[in-house]
């Protein structure tokens, strides 16, 4: 048969558009995959005890399990609400030193590579503490011993009554198969980890994303996952990632966490679900003792007065949230304003905030310089700051800069007032180590750590009450402890809890995750998830 | 000719070297930790420490920059600090994408611009060549992320004819998946070529062996495509190497928007990161093609114009 050339155009035109027709009822939304839009570039690792990016948790979480959980979508403020998970049940000594978890049987790791016993949670726990991401909180742990197949006792160096929280549901201290390990080796496991999560790893690609198939050989049969494919695809630009959740290229996204976001993406699609984590993050703003004039106490009441706190946070709303001191009041150390000493309240008040400033020997206030991240969260709580502080009379010349630059500054203590996002469980413990303990006071050579107020040092801090909350041997005296360091550093404000910042997620109606997201850190689970198409 | 290119090469050698010296002190000027910024602002120290041990930051910069040398003459760029992974290899894979998106764009931008400024220059001060003035107007004028933002918004959100993300797989798919990207700069380089092509075959059209083919009887169109259009190349040629430098470049942007892996968005990344072993890779390509198209232009010249010989 012979072909003109016009003939031969005409035949590639035609299959090239066929193709382009094929290939856009491939990429039609299936009921099959759930696809989640990542804020970042590109995934690290999907290996749980080495995960340096948050949002490579996504996949892990969705991979991996932990000897224990909290019920999806929360946090277990208290012990007893973690659900046995890779483990059945525990016991824990009465001086809180050694924890002996019993193993769930039959529990089979992806690919093939067999039944989880106890060489796999000791193996999976000593590698998190000797080189993982993680392994200052896992330091309390003196060893981690097998106690026959499916027994393991952990032992610590001091007591710890929230071990479970700390870490045992932590994401470095997810259970990873020893034989894919030793097999496949340590480089190959950075992408291609083995765990016993409702779904495996297929693809890693440190361009696109990750994606996993269910695990039909789950051990839970009654939540085995219900959507066959689940994708973790990085996009890291904002419009992009916006414009891909309303075309339908993924059923969710992370959210920006920026004032407005929420109602501007329901202008765009009224449909739209929005799951949100309380509290977050928590945004706490240190102030430098080391700097003149806030070494005054009086100083540091005038800004806990001329700031309005819930004005912070409403303007974040719906994902601001409010703390009376520093831990949101359903965490176990948190407070509710009513239930503090009326002293200790801090409700809004401009005019003894001036008054203040004035016995401080300020009547006319006062200029200072501080830095601040460029990042939405950051510039948009702390434009809100300066303006309610020049209201009377500290006048912040703001410097808006580069996020890493910024936080390189902020540990060679280059700051004044320096505002600071983490993400904490409810161990509150975790938060005064790391921002307020001597221990990890900040040091102009950039070696110390991130308490940016030198509290401790610069004037007595709380290290006595958290030595005495870490060595509780029951739960009751480790709330107490902790709420006596929450009134000490209202009394002393080295640190404001400016606001609490919720983790976002924007997802296409058709999603149903099978649970409400009310709480936990910043990633959910997909296995009870279903989707129309 | 083997022996022009051979030192045309060594003589690029100099600047390669000025130019990573340069992105070296620059990014260490640059604020900012590698160290945070790969393992979080909440870090301990303990871990910053073993960290900048590790990616060998606490010896001397003099150390650290011997280091770099060293690993460049020996086509060892490092790792990533973010994920471990070769720099190379890093280059290796998302290379092929900015190549692919440029080839397409710039086959796109010629394959337009020409024509249109043919047409230009053929009716001068009529409809066609207003129009083509004003397309070549609006592509100087539009930045090119926020024509593919708008080509983004139209073509793949409201018309769904093309993907939101990503590169594909296969050729076809990933024909489908440069269209939109590679049509976004195409349109900037497009409205550039075209208004080159007008201007430069005007010049020629002028000229009195054109009026001396005409007077023999020659048919238009082989007076403007075998006498001017071919007269035209030269000066064509010098704007072609710029836009071809420019749409490789451009694609930093472009890959952003599109969410497209490449040079460009690997770049981007490894300066927020700091991520200096990438970027130094990074720098490296740019600095490599930008000497490799100055090359290939002075041999498109040579190849063009016989009468330029290489001495």
């Amino acid at each position: 048969m012979s072909l003109k050339r016009r003939e031969f155009l005409e035949l590639a035109a035609a299959t090239a558009a066929m193709s382009m027709v094929g290939l856009r009822a491939a990429r039609a939304q299936s009921a099959d995959v759930i696809r989640v839009g990542i804020a970042a570039t590109g995934p690290r690792t999907s290996d749980p005890n080495q995960t340096t990016q948050g949002g490579d948790n996504w996949a892990t979480e969705q991979m991996y399990e932990q000897l224990v959980r909290p019920e999806d979508g929360t946090f277990a403020t208290t012990p007893d609400q973690y659900v046995p998970t890779l483990a059945t049940e525990w016991t824990t000594s009465p001086d809180a030193k050694t924890w002996t978890f019993k193993l769930r049987q039959g529990v089979q790791f992806h690919k093939g590579y067999g039944e989880m016993t106890s060489d796999d949670v000791v193996f999976s726990f000593k590698r998190a503490i000797k080189e993982g991401t993680n392994t200052t909180i896992l330091s309390n742990i003196a060893d981690v011993v097998a106690k026959g197949p499916y027994e393991v006792d952990i032992q610590l160096k001091t007591p710890d009554v929230n071990l479970l929280g700390t870490s045992i549901f932590c994401n470095n201290t997810s259970i990873v198969s020893k034989k894919a390990f030793d097999k496949i080796g340590a480089e190959k496991f950075a992408t291609d980890a083995v765990g016993t999560g409702p779904y495996e790893l297929t693809r890693f690609d440190n361009q696109w994303g990750v994606a996993m198939k269910r695990h039909e050989g789950y051990w839970d049969t009654k939540n085995k996952a219900k959507i066959a494919s689940a994708e973790c695809v990085y996009i890291a630009d904002t419009t992009a990632r916006t414009l891909a959740l309303l075309s339908g290229d993924v059923d969710m996204i992370e959210a920006v966490r920026a004032p407005g976001w929420v109602d501007s993406m329901l202008q765009r699609d009224s449909t739209l679900k929005f799951d949100m984590t309380a509290p977050g993050s928590f945004n706490t703003l240190h102030v430098n003792l080391n700097r003149k004039p806030f070494d005054n106490l009086k100083v540091r009441q005038a800004i806990m007065y001329a700031v309005d706190r819930h004005a912070v946070a409403d303007a974040l709303k719906p994902m601001g949230g409010f703390t009376a001191g520093l831990q949101p009041d359903f965490f176990p150390a948190g407070f509710k304003t009513e239930d503090l000493p009326p002293e200790l309240q801090y409700n809004y008040d401009p005019d003894k905030a001036k008054a203040l400033l004035a016995e401080a020997g300020f009547p006319n206030g006062f200029d200072f310089d501080s830095n601040c991240s460029q990042r939405e969260d950051y510039s948009s709580i702390m434009l809100i700051v300066q303006e309610q502080l020049r209201a009377v009379g500290m006048r912040m010349n703001l410097h808006i800069g580069d996020h890493t630059a910024y936080h390189a500054d902020n540990h060679m203590d280059k700051n004044t007032l320096a505002l600071h996002s983490s993400s904490y469980p409810p161990i509150p413990t975790q938060l005064y180590f790391q921002q307020l303990s001597t221990k990890s006071e900040v040091k102009a050579d950039g070696k110390g750590g991130i308490n940016y107020s030198h509290y401790g040092v610069a004037m007595p801090g709380i290290d006595g009450l958290l030595d005495k909350a870490l060595q509780s041997t029951d739960f009751k005296s480790y709330v107490d402890y902790c709420k006596q360091i929450e009134l000490q550093v209202l009394r002393d404000l080295p640190l404001i809890g400016m606001s609490t910042l919720s983790f976002t997620v924007a997802r296409n109606a058709r999603v149903n995750l099978g649970y409400d997201v009310k709480s936990g850190y910043a990633r959910w689970r997909f296995h009870r998830a279903t989707k129309t198409a | 000719m083997g022996r022009y290119l051979f030192l045309r090469l060594v003589d690029a050698i100099p600047t390669i070297w000025l130019v990573l010296t340069l992105v070296f002190i620059a990014m260490r000027i640059l604020p900012g930790d590698p160290a945070i910024a790969a393992l979080g602002d909440t870090a301990l120290p303990e871990q910053l420490a073993q960290f900048r041990a590790k990616m060998g930051l606490d010896v001397p910069l003099w150390h650290q920059y011997l280091n770099f040398l060293y690993g460049v003459v020996t086509f060892n760029l490092g790792t990533s600090y973010m994920n471990g992974a070769s720099v190379l290899d890093l280059i290796g894979r998302n290379l092929p994408y900015t190549i692919e998106l440029t080839a397409v764009a710039m086959i796109m931008g010629v394959g337009a611009g020409v024509p249109i400024g043919v047409m230009a220059a053929t009716n001068r001060d009529k409809l066609p060549d207003n129009g083509v003035r004003a397309f070549s107007l609006f592509g100087h004028a539009v930045p090119d992320f926020y024509l593919g933002a708008l080509l983004l918004i139209i073509f793949a959100l409201n018309l769904r004819w093309f993907p939101i993300n990503g590169a594909g797989n296969g050729f076809a798919d990933r024909m489908y998946h440069v269209f939109l990207p590679a049509l976004t700069l195409a349109m900037v380089k497009a409205a550039f070529i075209g208004r080159l092509t007008r201007a430069s075959l005007l010049e020629v059209l002028g000229k009195d062996y054109v009026r001396t083919a005409r007077a023999k009887g020659a048919r238009e169109p082989r007076v403007i495509y075998c006498h001017g259009l071919r007269n035209a190349l030269l000066p064509l040629s010098t704007g072609m190497g710029l836009s071809l430098l420019a749409t490789f470049s451009g694609s930093v942007a472009i890959e952003l928007v599109f969410n497209r892996p490449g040079i460009g968005r690997l770049l981007i990344q490894a300066i927020n990161e700091r991520d200096y072993g990438v970027i130094q890779g990074g720098v490296i390509v740019f600095a490599i093609v930008v000497v490799l198209i100055n090359l290939m232009m002075d041999l498109l010249y040579i190849v063009i114009d016989p009468r330029i010989r290489v001495k």
